[in-house]
């Protein structure tokens, strides 16, 4: 093949794969923000990737708030809330955390979730996902349980051998009772006895003649 | 019996000596041999085949830039799966049993995402005199486009099944395009960082 054909051929690949990979990246930046949103969110988004972040939760809070018609200096701040939310979890949930897990994590650490709370579920769930047991957390707190009650007996669940279905059945029952007109703390008490004797730890406990204690705050 | 033994051992000894000695190699065959194949080399050259596909270093260059630039476009035109969970190994009775480090990583990155498959999840809104209606929340990155609901003819409620992945969620509906409504069946929230009323879904595991 002549040199100069080969040149020019070259020279089109090259500028037909530069050409797509510019289109490919602003597209992928903007991520269906409007310019003005993704400009303002880039650079938070840049360091969140540095960090091994998943962005896609940052370019979500920033949708959330565009379909709001929500300004766009607001939206930068909450997307820069949430990264720094997204750091801290990811910290307390170490050695690593799913994508799944820090959304629900920085929705806890919103709520209001000490970040060593999150490190003491992570401890004692072993490797099971936390989505669920933080989003229970979160909705617990949500209902008007108080956040350190909160933590406490979720991290004893967690110790317990407690799985999703365990976390999702409470969070249900307490929802009815609140609904109900009883007290949050008052329905928590009173599920956590219909739940607690049911977990693989608490049974093994039982069997060994061990007394069950009262949960320990987590650290 | 002995005698008969002793000597086809030594006709078997003499056989062996016999194989061992290697006849005389001449100083400069190597030598020799070698100019040969040189010979034999310089005169076939590249075949019509290695020939036709030798290129220059320009272009090979090129062509791996040219590559290079294609892996990143592929890289980011295909939605990435998330990087497996790296999870701790203390405490686990799978790395008890399992042993490295490397395969408890891997086993709990699998039971993380086994435990992470999205279910499907129903949306339902009565609203017989909208025109259209779409959910949007955290599970579809609050994309209105991505999850419309479809109108029963008869009853005129909206309905839609949509992949939502396990643990809490917050979400409205948008009629028309633009009615942020909330859900009527579901329990509400005010989202600190908006300040706006969001319905609320807990999604169990699978």
């Amino acid at each position: 093949m002549p040199r100069d054909r080969l040149a020019r051929r070259i020279r089109w690949t090259l500028s037909v794969a530069v050409l797509m990979a510019a289109r490919a990246a602003s597209g992928q930046a903007s991520q269906g923000l409007d310019s003005a949103t993704a400009a303002a969110i880039a650079p938070i988004v840049e360091q969140a990737r540095a960090a091994n972040l998943p962005v896609a939760l940052l370019y979500a809070k920033a949708r959330e708030g565009q379909v709001q018609h929500v300004p766009v200096a607001k939206i930068e701040a909450v997307v820069r809330t949430l990264a720094d939310r997204m750091r801290t979890a990811n910290d307390a949930l170490r050695p690593g955390a799913s994508e799944q897990e820090l959304h629900a994590a920085a929705d806890a650490i919103k709520s209001g979730v000490p970040p060593e709370t999150l490190s003491a579920m992570r401890k004692a769930g072993g490797d099971g996902s936390l989505a669920v047991p933080i989003g229970v957390l979160t909705q617990l707190i949500a209902r008007g349980v108080p956040v350190e009650r909160a933590s406490m007996e979720v991290v004893a669940l967690l110790q317990k051998g407690a799985v999703a279905k365990h976390f999702i059945a409470l969070e249900e029952s307490v929802r009815q009772d609140v609904l109900a007109g009883r007290r949050p703390d008052e329905s928590l008490d009173l599920r956590l006895k219909g739940i607690i004797p049911n977990l693989p730890q608490s049974a093994n406990a039982d069997a060994a003649g061990l007394t069950t204690s009262t949960p320990r705050r987590p650290r | 019996m002995h005698d008969i033994n002793e000597e086809r051992d030594e006709v078997i000894r003499r056989i062996v000596d016999e194989l061992k000695t290697l006849p005389p190699v001449p100083a400069d065959a190597t030598a020799r041999v070698l100019a040969r194949v040189d010979a034999a080399r310089g005169e076939e050259g590249p075949s019509r085949f290695s020939r036709r596909f030798i290129i220059s270093l320009p272009a090979a260059i090129g062509y791996a830039l040219a590559a290079t630039l294609a892996g990143f476009l592929i890289r980011g035109a295909v939605p990435q799966r998330p990087e497996p969970a790296v999870t701790r190994t203390a405490n686990s009775p799978v790395g008890e049993t399992l042993g490295t480090r490397r395969t408890v990583v891997r086993v709990a990155a699998n039971t993380r995402a086994l435990q992470e498959a999205p279910v499907k999840v129903q949306f339902v809104l009565d609203a017989p005199r909208a025109n259209s209606v779409t959910v949007v929340g955290d599970f579809n990155a609050w994309d209105g486009s991505k999850t419309p609901l479809e109108r029963d003819s008869t009853t005129g409620v909206w309905s839609a099944l949509v992949d939502v992945h396990p643990g809490r969620h917050v979400y409205a509906f948008l009629v028309d395009g633009k009615t942020w409504t909330l859900d009527p069946n579901a329990p509400r929230t005010k989202d600190l960082d908006y300040g706006t009323q969001q319905s609320v879904r807990m999604v169990g595991m699978p």
